[in-house]
């Protein structure tokens, strides 16, 4: 059964209190674009969020924008633009996801490189706990120590803590110059940490920075293995740090049109099995060699890095016996694994099967004490 | 998880903490470490915000962290509430210890390890805010929040405040700072939260901590993350004749895309109090306000943001601007700045600094209500604060001897808050709940918002032993009931926040 909710917030409490007292389980969806991520959830209901839209505040000059928990990423866009603005999220799918997803599952994208993730931008929430009680946490403005700061707890819990129901995020002003370019190493192999050990050397801090493999390259349409560098700033920054690309490239990169973020946004959709292999940012280059050992029996395996953060995030199509050697791949590695999206039985597998944290699960226990709230998708055992 | 004990915080009474509490303490940390006689407690009954003093009962201070377990953990078997204090250096008097035991971590001062390669350290919590930016500048980096008080202000405290400062504009806050805490719950238990390479998976236990104002446990160590220093600054004084102009360029400043590293405001009263004092900063004493703005970063294309600068003040009626020539300048700039609630100290006998956000485009609406409260009430309200966030600092300086003037001074406060809170702001950017702000909470957060906040305090601290009073109204902190007080919500409206 799913249920749309389309009146309010209120409505919203509503459903929790009456899934509560029936003693359902309530699986939390915003576009539905991303329900294949995370654990599997054991719910008998989904409650939609889809159609509880739309941006309640947006003053330009305060550069935050409040929106209900089902406004889309798009609809945000599409109201700040026109005010040289942005809000400087874009997690991995599309734009069609909504806010309210962005926050719960603290989706970043190639612009965390800048501008970090749900966690630095969201300023303030509403949502409705476990136990139907509607929660704000946090506020409007940019900067706010009252209480103790739900607002974090909240952004990532994956709605097992409330069900958001309306967010403040801070936004941006666009920079003078935006510019994507490419760079295809000179010999057969990228080298990551030299990446990272230039961008930790440069005096500015790109927008973004993703290195991509080979067959992740090839479908962005850049050739093979690259570096794509996304630039701002004003017209004479932006010059230098081309130069600064162009001395590590040993020669003029290329610039690409920056539809080349959307489609690396997009490009793992149809994956069945998305991983982030992650270390601390100098030892990005053993996380993506941890993440090659991982993708080798995958000959269309999409690996891309973000060098700034140590991040790798690899995507495939994890099919048939080769998920047995997989997994003890998995085990025997030392980066941290946080997977987004893999099949039933490797999610009961270490290292993916994650040992309820003590400390997590009363604060689970506080907030939504029925686990009624998409019950399983962090890996905690369900309430007997 | 929710404990379904009434609105008394502590559970149960606490209690005598005697004399052979203190021997027990004392062997553990040294008769020296113990402070139990009245005269001896007399420097911890306040922080820096002078207008509480509440005696702790004794005063602890261990050396090592071994020792801070020990002293946590015969604090629990004796079930004793305490109050971890860094520097005392907070202005919402969120250290004061009321008849507790206060656990000062100001010895613990051990930079355990600095990773220059990935951009951190771990530190204690006792290390001095300033001492940490020290320690790295040999590696070119330095640690980004930058309160006022930071040459005392030790990271523990500033992780329980979620400390801001100046620069906190560009860089963040505390919390966007510390990547890691290994954290000594309150019954003793020692826990490990985030991760200081690589992503954790699950809750930002990290984010959750931070802000917690003494009341989830103590930080036995934090790594935090480290700032590469700028290739280049540029310090920037610009003067105006009406708060008004000066309020307008900072909103236009921001809409530029530039994100300035500091964008302070200095009004009238400060200026003159600053250019007769020591720290005198050379800022003109009769202009109506002037911002201090600093831009840094790479040196290509900060001269194109300086003179955007320029041009944008120009434009929004500013009389001079100029760029401060040398180190030796900007330095001089910042002090008057930094030291600007000192310089009032020379007005009157005492000072209290107001913390308050409103959106920016705010700032001219409630400043001028700002200024009218303190008309109407007779009193001379300063301002000098963090204007590219919206951080208001009203100040006031009055004698806290003559009650008349007390009783105005604490008039004009509630005003102010209630201006800011009807502006659509908060009660607090970067100081604190504390005790002082309590009386604001209700203002800002719904019953069950702040229920909400009790119960995830239970969870670290079910005994409500650890900074006990602060943050949360005691009488919020009933049975979360949920569906029932969400209808009386409901009947009574949104709440303000």
């Amino acid at each position: 059964m799913t249920t749309v909710v389309s009146l309010s917030a209120e409505a919203i409490a509503d459903r929790v209190r009456d899934a509560r007292t029936r003693g359902a389980r309530l699986r939390i969806a915003g576009a539905g674009t991303w329900l294949d991520a995370g654990r599997p959830v054991g719910s008998s209901e989904e409650l939609s969020l889809a159609a509880h839209t739309g941006i309640t505040e947006y003053t330009p000059g305060d550069l935050t924008l409040t929106a209900r928990a089902g406004t889309t990423l798009r609809e945000i866009r599409d109201a700040v633009s026109p005010h040289g603005q942005w809000l400087a999220l874009d997690p991995f799918g599309s734009d069609e996801g909504t806010l309210g997803a962005t926050i719960a599952t603290a989706s970043a994208g190639p612009l965390a490189t800048r501008f970090g993730t749900p966690r630095d931008l969201a300023l303030g929430l509403e949502f409705v706990s476990g136990r139907g009680a509607t929660v704000r946490g946090g506020g409007r403005v940019v900067k706010n120590v009252a209480g103790f700061d739900l607002t974090r707890l909240l952004t990532g819990s994956w709605g097992t803590l409330g069900v958001i129901t309306e967010a403040t995020v801070r936004l941006h002003a666009r920079p003078e110059a935006d510019v994507t370019l490419a760079v295809s190493p000179s010999d057969d192999r990228i080298d990551v940490g030299g990446v990272r050990a230039a961008l930790k050397r440069w005096p500015f801090v790109p927008l973004a920075c993703e290195v991509v493999n080979d067959s992740l390259g090839r479908e962005l349409g850049l050739g093979g293995e690259a570096v794509v560098f996304r630039l701002g700033g004003n017209s004479e920054s932006v010059a230098e740090q081309r130069r600064a690309i162009a001395e590590l490239a040993g020669g003029p990169a290329r610039e690409v049109d920056p539809s080349v973020w959307r489609s690396l946004r997009a490009a793992d959709d149809d994956a069945t099995l998305v991983l982030r292999v992650s270390r601390a940012p100098a030892e990005v280059s053993a996380a993506w060699a941890d993440a090659t050992a991982l993708t080798a029996p995958f000959a269309s395996a999409r690996v891309s890095a973000s060098p700034a953060r140590g991040i790798v995030r690899c995507a495939t199509q994890a099919v048939g016996a080769s998920i047995e050697q997989y997994a003890s791949t998995l085990a025997g590695l030392r980066s941290r694994i946080v997977a987004e999206r893999a099949p039933v039985h490797l999610w009961n597998a270490p290292p993916l099967a994650r040992a309820a944290d003590p400390l997590q699960s009363r604060i689970r226990d506080a907030f939504d004490p029925q686990r009624i709230l998409n019950p399983g998708i962090l890996g905690e055992r369900a309430v007997s | 998880m929710t404990s379904s004990r009434g609105a008394l915080a502590p559970a149960s009474p606490p209690p005598a903490i005697d004399r052979s509490l203190a021997d027990r303490l004392a062997a553990i940390v040294g008769d020296k470490r113990v402070l139990f006689r009245p005269s001896e407690l007399l420097t911890y009954a306040s922080d820096a915000l002078p207008s509480y003093h509440k005696q702790p009962g004794l005063a602890v201070f261990p050396g090592t962290r071994d020792e801070v377990v020990a002293v946590v953990r015969e604090l629990a078997r004796s079930n004793v509430p305490f109050v971890p204090r860094g520097a005392g250096t907070g202005l919402s008097g969120g250290a004061l210890a009321d008849g507790a035991v206060l656990v000062g971590l100001n010895r613990l001062t051990r930079v355990i390890a600095v990773d220059p390669e990935n951009l951190t350290a771990t530190v204690e919590p006792g290390v001095v805010n300033a001492a940490l930016s020290r320690a790295v500048a040999p590696h070119g980096l330095h640690y980004a929040p930058d309160p006022s008080s930071q040459a005392a202000c030790t990271i523990g405290g500033n992780v329980a405040e979620n400390a801001g400062g100046p620069h906190c504009l560009k860089y963040g806050v505390t919390t966007n700072h510390i990547l890691a805490i290994t954290a000594l719950l309150p019954n003793g238990e020692i826990v490990s939260l985030g991760s200081a390479s690589g992503e954790t998976d699950g809750y930002d236990m990290v984010g959750c901590f931070v802000g917690s104002e003494g009341c989830f446990g103590i930080a036995l160590d934090i790594t935090v993350r480290l700032t590469r220093n700028p290739e280049a600054v540029r310090t920037i004084l610009a003067d105006f004749l009406s708060l008004d102009a000066a309020a307008r360029a900072v909103t236009s400043i921001v809409a530029t895309g530039i994100i300035p590293a500091a964008l302070e405001m200095i009004d009238q009263a400060t200026i003159r109090a600053v250019e007769a004092s020591i720290y005198a900063a050379g800022y003109p004493t009769d202009a109506a306000a002037a911002l201090l703005i600093e831009v840094d970063g790479a040196d290509a294309g900060l001269e194109r943001d300086v003179a955007t600068i320029e041009s944008i003040c120009n434009s929004s009626g500013a009389r001079t601007v100029r760029v401060a020539r040398d180190e030796a300048e900007r330095a001089r700039l910042w002090q008057g700045r930094k030291k600007a609630f000192g310089a009032m100290g020379r007005i009157s006998s005492h000072l209290v600094v107001q913390d308050a956000v409103v959106p920016r485009t705010k700032l001219p609406e409630v400043l001028d209500k700002v200024r009218r409260i303190g008309e109407d009430l007779r009193l001379r309200v300063a301002n000098v604060f963090h204007a590219g966030d919206g951080n208001l600092h009203p100040n006031i300086a009055y004698d806290a001897n003559d009650p008349d003037e007390s009783a105005r001074v604490q008039t004009a406060m509630h005003a102010i808050m209630r201006a800011c809170v009807d502006a659509g702001g908060t009660i607090t950017g970067e100081h604190g709940i504390g005790i002082d702000k309590l009386q604001y909470m209700d203002l800002i957060f719904s019953p069950d918002s702040l229920a909400a906040m009790c119960s995830l305090r239970d969870v670290f601290d079910p005994d409500r032993r650890s900074n006990p009073g602060k943050v949360v109204p005691m009488h919020s902190c009933r049975e979360w009931h949920g569906a029932r007080s969400a209808r009386q919500d409901a009947a009574k409206g949104p709440p303000v926040a």
